[in-house]
């Protein structure tokens, strides 16, 4: 034998390859079909994924930047009780302020209450906020649907008490038939164990943001909510804004580490806890969670589509396969090792899921450009956006494509195309020459 | 020592719950050079012989040895080798990859072989211009004639440089002039490239050209005869 014969197959794989990418092109029609089936599919998972990945960088917007922030400082017994006296002192706050120069912070104070309109009466969520330190921190104040967002003193009354602005949530507003201008009777139990009540003016509706709120919430001054409620002596919540996300887990521990250090030299009560510092994810395990499971999504269901595209693929290579079993005889016949047979056809289907690939991912990365800028409008139907999994989205579903997501949805592509096309690979090399020539 | 050596080879296969015997103790010696023709009826067993001496089937019984090697007992891998460097085939019909033109065709098996890239275009542009194709050799085998894609099947099996070429009715569907011209390619490049073919025929007017005739029926040889023929040049 001569000593050729032991050349390795690699020196064979310009011809393989050349005859493979011919013979795709043999019957253009069904090549073509192919690739626009597969391609097809690229195209549903590359938008699958970036309309996913938008949703989620929604919600993530939503989870931090409407009104949780990146961090927040409670007690332990205002997160296990909603307890009225679990404050933190003012001091706290400016001693973090100076000491992180590279965060944003807004104190904030809880309460609950009965609010009273002219007809109805309905259980509320009482928040209190600085306006301007709020502003700097989420963007929670900037979505005002109706009136002018104004939580200052409204006016003065003939008893000469300061009467504040109120803003509420939209469906409260609904329910309760508000509207900005329209006044409002809060009463609540004070910090004192007196009956807290007093008379406001709604100053503006916000749009809805977050589904309790929205039902229950009344946002007023940070003064207003001292008069009603006799609470001075400290706050209910820290928002904490971050420059850099990166270094989220660090300043994290820094503010825990520092915390720690005032609270030996300015202890706290027993009563309230201790303080309790939470990022984002760990305040909304929920969204986190959907975070995680959205790559997964995306996996899931571009599995499935590609494995439906694929089945295009796999009807079309066992056609050819059966098609051209004498010519592969004659192949066997002059030589053709049956390795080289298998190879050759495994190449036709690596070229059908490459072109496929290609075609998909600028056909995909087109529509995506649309859908980036663009997105899909729903503000007709939904002029409020749309509640999914307890999260409230904006009426405008707009997509964000990670490139790395293209990658990979080309290369399960062409592995599940690949794995498909094992099956008529595999028939060509159990083929009989003698048989198949008859 | 003779090119190639049948010992009693015999072929048996099922045929629903009958077993029929479609070769019964062939013993043949081709000695190298010769042009032989394997003529008889339809079912005489022309084709499983040739596709035994191909490696393509395997005897039931017997030894077929070419240049010394018993291919009987050859595997897989070891028959692929020894079909692409020892033997040409033509086949009745079909005989190309329609993807490839002419000269792709014949370049394709040297290829295979390993034979450099200039090396496989100038055997394969030689062996084309001794069929008479050279001038449409870019063609590919849909824009050739029936008889056309013969002589190029030729070509492919000689330019590899086999031993012995086996063509099973290389003129079955071709007309009286081109399956006579065809088997004066045949016969000419027999004689100056010193190769050995064996083919299979029921055609009186291909049997007419062959130096030796080999007639089975029923599975066995009836008669082996030896023409003398002054060959074109």
């Amino acid at each position: 034998m001569k000593k050729s014969a032991q050349a390795s197959v690699l020196s064979r794989l310009p011809i393989l390859i050349f005859v493979a990418w011919r013979n795709i092109w043999r019957n253009p029609i069904r090549s073509v079909l192919t690739i626009s089936a597969l391609a097809s599919g690229l195209v549903m998972v590359i938008l699958y994924a970036s309309l996913l990945e938008g949703m989620t960088r929604q919600m993530v917007r939503f989870a931090t930047e409407i009104s949780t922030s990146h961090i927040q400082l409670h007690r332990q017994a205002f997160i296990d009780d909603q307890d009225l006296y679990a404050t933190l002192p003012w001091s706290y706050m400016q001693k973090l302020e100076q000491e992180f120069p590279d965060i944003t912070i807004a104190p904030r104070l809880y309460a609950s209450g009965l609010a009273s309109s002219t007809n109805t009466s309905t259980g509320v969520l009482i928040k209190a906020v600085d306006p301007k330190r709020e502003i700097e921190v989420t963007k929670m104040l900037e979505h005002v649907r109706h009136g002018k967002l104004d939580l200052g003193i409204a006016d003065i009354t003939e008893n000469g008490f300061a009467r504040y602005n109120l803003v509420i949530g939209a469906q409260l507003a609904k329910n309760m038939n508000v509207e900005p201008g329209d006044e409002l009777v809060l009463v609540t139990q004070a910090a004192d164990g007196s009956i807290g009540n007093a008379l406001y003016r709604v100053a503006a509706i916000l749009k809805p943001l977050e589904p309790n709120f929205d039902r229950m919430g009344v946002l007023m001054s940070i003064e207003a909510y001292q008069q009603l409620m006799y609470l001075e002596n400290g706050f209910h919540e820290l928002a904490i804004k971050v420059n850099d996300l990166s270094q989220l887990e660090n300043i994290q521990a820094d503010i825990i580490e520092k915390l720690n250090k005032l609270t030996a030299v300015e202890p706290l009560d027993k009563l309230g806890g201790v303080p309790v510092v939470r990022n984002w994810r760990q305040l909304n395990p929920a969204v986190a969670d959907l975070l995680e499971l959205s790559k997964a999504f995306v996996f899931i269901i571009g599995f499935i589509i590609i494995s439906l595209a694929s089945l295009g693929m796999l009807n079309t290579m066992l056609m050819a396969v059966h098609e051209r079993t004498h010519e592969f005889g004659i192949l066997l016949a002059i030589g053709m090792k049956r390795r080289w047979l298998l190879l050759m056809v495994l190449f036709e289907s690596f070229f059908l899921s490459l072109v496929s690939a290609a075609v998909g991912s600028v056909v995909g990365l087109i529509i995506n450009n649309y859908f980036e800028e663009h997105g899909i409008d729903f503000s007709q139907s939904m002029p409020d956006g749309y509640d999914w999994a307890g999260m409230i989205f904006e009426p405008v579903m707009k997509g964000y494509l990670i490139p790395m997501d293209v990658v990979y949805a080309c290369l399960m592509m062409m592995v599940v195309t690949m794995l498909a096309s094992l099956i008529p690979s595999w028939q060509t090399i159990r083929l009989k020459p003698a048989e198949v020539m008859r | 020592m003779a090119l190639l050596t049948l010992q009693g080879i015999s072929k048996r296969y099922q045929q629903g719950e009958l077993e029929v015997n479609a070769l019964s103790d062939i013993n043949l010696t081709v000695e190298e050079g010769e042009f032989a023709a394997l003529v008889g009826p339809s079912g005489s067993g022309k084709t499983t012989l040739l596709n035994i001496i191909g490696g393509l089937d395997s005897p039931t019984q017997g030894t077929t040895r070419l240049n010394g090697t018993d291919i009987t007992t050859l595997k897989e891998a070891q028959l692929s080798d020894f079909r692409l460097f020892q033997l040409g085939f033509v086949f009745q019909s079909y005989n190309l990859v329609p993807v490839l033109s002419a000269l792709e065709n014949v370049e394709l098996v040297m290829v295979l072989q390993g034979k450099h890239k200039n090396e496989c275009r100038q055997r394969a542009e030689h062996y084309l211009e001794l069929v008479g194709l050279k001038d449409i050799m870019h063609r590919r085998p849909s824009a050739l004639s029936g008889g056309q894609q013969q002589r190029v099947a030729v070509a492919r099996a000689l330019a590899a440089g086999p031993r012995l070429v086996l063509a099973d009715e290389p003129t079955a569907n071709l007309d009286s002039e081109n399956a006579t011209a065809l088997l004066d390619i045949m016969h000419t490049l027999s004689h100056e490239e010193k190769t050995t073919f064996i083919f299979s025929t029921h055609d009186p007017r291909v049997m007419d050209r062959a130096e030796r005739i080999i007639t089975l029926q029923d599975g066995k040889i009836v008669s082996d005869e030896r023409h003398h023929h002054e060959h074109k040049t």
